[in-house]
């Protein structure tokens, strides 16, 4: 028996720390500590609704929109203001930039590394690079010349970043030839999450922390060439999914199959629902809201069904509330896995641990088409590929047709982001469409101001890394109580009141650990869940 | 670390296929944001041809939300851009280097024996529950700070969380939290700190910062300080006490009013007073939404965001004032046209109750008074020469202790 840790892990947001207890190369315990209290929810109080708006989004440098989303939600909301419809599609595009930004910078540059190695493509021949790529359906580059960089780079022992990492690891097992296809889509892939990113400028002038999708609807009133930006640069982002982060994650999966074989995790999946439709209901959102457990069953799901848990936790408010009557008193104590170990609170749906994030997207999306129902309006149907035709293709191109089940899994957490990354970038192109249409047809109508200073409400929505939630209580114009539940409270939380341990905590327990001292299973299972 | 060699710098870009011209074409965007003219551009590529080794770079993140690592992975043309940050050579990045665990720690201390290393931190410093707000492998991130602060040639404090606390430090404050500055002066560690508020910061100013540091001195950082020009920006922490802040001028020297493009619309007095609305159409002056673009210091409008597509006022929102101090306490409500009216109790945290769109006369009169009429934006070098702080800005910093 012995203590694997992994602290900090690193390629995420945060600070993070992951201690498993393992026995003959099997994780059989497993603990998860997030290392950092900053305390946004008491800087809230007595401010205005509009500046949590700007401010809580501070919260995360990835994922700022979503929680600016959820905030105005919130108010929206507490004060009964439906935006316009001008407003809904440019946050939906926002958000959807956001989304493919995120997915991209997740895969190549915070979780490649995990799989692929840039020093073993050193070795790679470049004509049979070529011939893989092409077998692949992957984007080709100018391979020669990007191995010929790489070389320059060892040789000069500048490994930089990538230095001081166990590359020999057993684990790295994809041929040389796919490494470097690999990583000169990695630094292609930095070009193009921050071509994502300028559709964020234009709509919220800059990234990250944009300013524009303020309680009411929208600052940005969009001009043609600005549109035309939005649209041209959708275009090239999608074309790098259709061309690399698809056929990658196919070309790589069938040397990491073993990876379906564990790091599944607690098996309820949450989704608040994120890209909304013309009714503005969360269960019709593109990315519906619901609820599955096991057997793929799904439950309507609401603000009134997350408690928070605090046993395990730095604080010492009480424990099991709801985040309407939300307490954030901190109060550290020694690190210590019998008791309080981490800052994250214990975040129950219906009482039960619920995994956020694309792979509970996925699922709920699954579970909505496969009982019949249609995401999308009929006559996108030959424009847009819905997750449910997305998981299947995959899952035949990969031998395993028929059996969606396999990816409840690491590889499965992996797949599920990237293909939601193609459905994503469809829509976005139809939402560009509709918004174009409906200013042509006149309408002009951008944001609604409120008529009233008091009320309480929540936004529920979804960030690229899981379900986000904002609870907003306003009296007399100042905010007198405010949460957030954010993704990573989900998917870190540690252990609830009854002992029953948190999603990330139960996707660890039952994974092989080649070697405690180079944990690099347990570092790809904490990057699977983007925490 | 062994990239020795006088063109060092000219092998790289030529075997990653970087042509002169987009290099020059890069160190011309380099020279505009740190304020120089663009005919500077080959003498910086000449400093950063000539420099003879990799300077060892540890990019800490302190009280973050990675905001700012995120910026810096949006800077303009990435490949150069690479290759200039690759030319310091990050050995210890959380975001995005390889290693974890105990091997990234080794990267760390390595890098802390060997000294002679640049430090970037990103992040509040997190002093709360003595220090435990912050944990990064069993240490104190306030720890790790004075650690590799001690023995770093520079700090780069990027953000307005690294530089003064940011929105973490607004009342209460419940983490504790403070800027890289206050508390380097509160462990008596005398290392020099360049500031670059802003949330985020703007990767063009870290470049820039970077690119200072070998143009001017070839990473002598006593050179770099003593032929740059700075300001000194001052403000009292509340817990550690009244605090210098070195800022390059070229960049945090004048006001967003000053070179905004919407400042016509202001001189004339036309205002957009709704959101979406046809003023917002027709590009208006938002101060009267809240724009806190008078009272705010940097160059966002001429260096703009996301490889120059756009900045917050050409979006529609008015400026927030994140890259002044304490900018939460000091501007919310964001949307409140106020600011002469700041109360400010010891705390700084008395925000004006009033509610509704009122321009604070006094400011607006003493607005018009200093303007001298808009300005071409853009300007480098040769324009007409920075105005000194504007006596409705000296008065309402000299409340909170503020700028000579």
């Amino acid at each position: 028996m012995t203590r694997a840790v992994i602290d900090p892990v690193t390629r995420i947001e945060g600070h993070l720390r992951v201690e498993c207890e393992v026995t003959d190369g099997v994780v059989k315990d497993a603990w998860v500590s997030g290392q950092l209290y900053r305390g946004m929810e008491t800087v809230m109080l007595d401010r205005q609704p509009e500046d949590a708006f700007y401010v809580t989004q501070r919260i995360c440098g990835v994922c700022p929109i979503s929680h600016s989303h959820a905030s105005s939600m919130s108010t929206e909301a507490a004060l009964g203001i439906a935006i316009p419809n001008n407003a809904r599609l440019i946050r939906n595009l926002l958000e959807a930039a956001q989304f493919l930004h995120s997915h991209i910078l997740w895969f190549y540059t915070l979780a490649a590394l995990d799989y692929v190695s840039p020093i073993n493509a050193l070795s790679a021949d470049i004509a049979d690079t070529y011939a893989l790529a092409q077998a692949a359906g992957t984007r080709v580059a100018d391979f020669g010349a990007i191995a010929k960089r790489l070389t320059a780079f060892a040789e000069n022992g500048q490994l930089s970043f990538l230095g001081g990492h166990y590359w020999d690891h057993p684990g790295y097992v994809l041929p040389p030839e796919l490494d470097l296809i690999a990583t000169a889509h990695y630094l292609e892939a930095l070009e193009m999450q921050a071509v994502a990113n300028e559709i964020v400028a234009v709509i919220g002038g800059k990234f990250p922390h944009p300013m524009t999708s303020v309680p009411g609807g929208t600052a940005f009133v969009p001009t043609e060439q600005k549109l035309d930006d939005i649209l041209f640069n959708f275009i090239r982002v999608k074309e790098f999914i259709d061309t690399a982060l698809i056929p990658d994650t196919l070309a790589i999966a069938p040397f990491i199959l073993e990876t379906t074989t564990y790091g599944g995790g607690c098996g309820n999946f949450l989704s608040w629902g994120v890209f909304e439709a013309a009714d503005m209901d969360a269960y019709n959102r593109f990315l519906p809201r619901g609820f599955v457990t096991g057997g793929l069953k799904v439950e309507e799901v609401g603000p009134d069904d997350v408690t928070e848990y605090v046993e395990h936790s730095w604080y010492d408010s009480a424990s099991g509330l709801n985040p309407s009557k939300g307490e954030t008193h901190v109060k550290f104590d020694e690190y210590n896995t019998d008791a309080k170990y981490t800052y994250g609170k214990s975040a129950r749906c219906k009482e039960k641990p619920a995994e956020v994030g694309p792979l509970a997207r996925m699922v709920n999306a699954y579970v909505y088409e496969a009982g019949g129902k249609s995401l999308v309006p009929d006559e996108w149907a030959g424009s847009v590929r819905t997750p449910k035709a997305l998981i299947d293709l995959t899952l035949e191109a990969l031998g395993v047709a028929g059996k969606p089940e396999i990816l409840v899994s690491l590889l499965g957490r992996v797949a599920a982001r990237n293909l939601e990354a193609a459905y994503v970038a469809d829509l976005a192109l139809m939402w560009v469409g509709e918004l174009v249409g409906g200013i042509q047809g006149g309408d002009s109508e951008f944001f609604k101001a409120r008529e009233t200073f008091d009320g309480a409400g929540s936004g529920l929505w979804e960030a690229p890394r899981g379900s986000v939630g904002h609870w907003i209580d306003i009296k007399g114009n100042k905010i007198k109580g405010y949460q957030v539940v954010a993704p990573t409270t989900w998917d870190i939380a540690p252990r609830d009141a009854a002992g029953v341990l948190g999603p990330m905590e139960q996707a660890l327990v039952g994974a092989p650990v080649f070697d405690v001292e180079r944990p690099l299973e347990m570092l790809r299972i904490a990057h699977s869940f983007d925490p | 670390m062994a990239h020795e060699g006088h063109n060092a710098l000219h092998d790289l870009l030529a075997v990653r296929g970087v042509t002169r011209r987009d290099f020059l074409k890069y160190c011309g965007s380099i020279a505009a944001a740190l304020g120089l003219s663009e005919t500077m551009a080959p003498q910086i590529a000449a400093a950063l041809e000539g420099a003879p080794k990799l300077l060892p770079t540890l990019w800490l993140n302190g009280g973050s939300c990675s905001g700012c690592t995120e910026s810096i992975a949006q800077v303009d043309s990435p490949d150069v851009a690479t290759i200039v940050l690759d030319y310091l050579s990050t050995n210890y990045f959380e975001t995005i280097m390889a290693a974890a665990g105990e091997q990234a720690e080794k990267q760390l201390s390595d890098t802390i024996a060997a000294g002679g290393y640049l430090v970037i931190y990103e992040g509040s410093v997190m002093t709360g529950q003595d220090g435990n707000t912050l944990l990064v492998a069993g240490k104190k991130g306030t720890e790790i700070l004075s650690e590799a602060a001690a023995g770093a040639a520079a700090v780069i404090a990027v953000g307005s969380c690294a530089v003064d606390g940011g929105w973490v430090y607004g009342y209460p404050n419940p983490a504790e939290a403070t800027g890289v500055q206050a508390w380097l002066n509160h462990e008596g560690i005398t290392t020099p700190v360049v500031n670059l508020p802003s949330c985020p910061v703007n990767p063009e100013w870290i470049v820039a910062m970077v690119v200072q540091l070998l143009l001017v001195a070839g990473g002598d950082v006593a050179t770099f300080v003593e032929k740059t020009e700075w300001l000194t920006r001052s403000y009292t922490d509340r817990k550690y006490g009244a605090v210098d802040l070195l800022m390059p001028k070229g960049i945090f020297g004048q006001s967003i009013h000053d070179n905004c493009p919407r400042r016509g619309h202001f001189e004339n007095g036309e205002f957009v007073t709704e959101f979406g609305s046809k003023e917002e159409a027709m590009g208006y002056c938002l101060y009267k939404m809240g724009c806190k673009g008078p009272q705010t210091f940097t160059n966002c409008p001429i260096v703009r965001w996301n490889r120059r597509t756009s900045w917050c006022v050409e979006a529609g929102s008015p400026c927030i004032g994140c890259g002044g101090l304490n900018w939460v306490d000091n501007n919310a409500p964001f949307f409140h046209r106020l600011s002469d009216m700041q109360m400010g109790d010891a705390l700084g945290n008395v925000q004006p109750g009033t509610v509704g769109a009122v321009v604070g006369g006094v400011a607006a009169a003493a607005l018009v008074a200093h303007g001298l009429g808009m300005k071409a934006a853009g300007r480098v070098g040769d324009g007409p020469p920075m105005e000194e702080m504007k006596a409705y800005d000296r008065k309402r910093l000299a409340k909170k202790g503020g700028d000579k």
